[in-house]
């Protein structure tokens, strides 16, 4: 058994490939039509390439529900490691990425959150 | 951009006004002076947390709405037009047909058709991981079709 894939769930799948490739920095694995909805999934340049995040089409009223609530109170759904997230806060903010908290240490990690414009809350961190 | 934590929790706070349909509704500007925040400010922060400015927002959420009562059945096009907050059919179809793809009555017609439970939702509208990977060639699994041929 692995973990080979997890999914986030996006407001808007255009956007959210355009924010997780050209604003994050993720490459696109695939991008298939299913039905009205596309299977979308990047992976990370400075990771391995078979593990995958899918950005799945939130149309379900009971993850809207929840996707917001989660935001509303200031939660991440998912958290990326970085390697200097002082220069992440640099080159992200430079690009118009909002951060509801900047680089602060937080026990062995520092750490981060931004909105990935799709109705989610991203924590960034780095291990010190 | 950083947002303190009381400018985030305005700005969600707009957010749950413009995806509310009141019989006034709300101007973006009595939106941004319910969130405190200037007009000016209000829109590009608000287009960099969610993604889209309040206006776009406000529609996506009045289209996302309008599917689900055409979905349901229960109501006529001119009824969901008017239950989401437009005053002209013209106005709404045009819209709806651009987003959407379809008019609002043949979107009707093809969703309704897929409804095996009456009231319930179309499975095509509350897709999840494993739906949508149902749907997929094999070709997106090299990996793993590779390991069944060799078992």
């Amino acid at each position: 058994m692995r973990i080979k894939l997890t999914s986030i769930m996006v407001d808007d799948q255009e956007k959210a490939l355009r924010f997780y490739t050209e604003v994050l920095g993720f490459e696109k694995k695939h991008d298939i039509p299913v039905g009205e909805y596309r299977w979308i999934t990047v992976t990370s340049p400075e990771g391995r390439d078979d593990l995958e995040l899918a950005l799945e089409p939130n149309a379900n009223p009971a993850g809207k529900v929840f996707q917001g609530a989660m935001f509303s109170q200031g939660i991440p759904i998912a958290a990326f490691e970085v390697t200097d997230i002082a220069g992440e806060f640099s080159r992200l903010t430079a690009k118009g990425v909002a951060f509801t908290r900047r680089p602060a240490q937080a026990g062995p990690v520092s750490i981060a959150v931004i909105a990935d414009t799709c109705g989610n809350l991203i924590q960034l961190y780095q291990p010190m | 951009m950083l947002l303190r934590h009381e400018g985030f929790r305005c700005l969600c706070r707009a957010r749950d006004l413009l995806s509310e349909v009141p019989e006034h509704p709300l101007s973006i500007e009595d939106v941004a002076r319910e969130a405190q925040i200037s007009p000016f400010h209000f829109i590009r922060q608000f287009e960099a947390v969610f993604g889209a400015t309040p206006h776009q927002y406000r529609m996506q959420c009045r289209l996302d709405m309008a599917k689900r009562l055409l979905a349901n059945g229960q109501h006529s096009v001119t009824e969901v037009c008017m239950e989401i907050g437009f005053a002209s059919l013209g106005s709404f179809s045009g819209l709806f047909t651009r987003r959407v793809g379809e008019t609002p009555s043949a979107f009707r017609r093809r969703v309704r058709a897929m409804v095996q439970v009456p009231g319930t939702v179309p499975a095509e509208l509350t897709p999840g991981c494993l739906s949508l990977m149902s749907g997929l060639p094999l070709s997106a699994f090299p990996g793993s079709i590779r390991s069944f041929r060799e078992a």
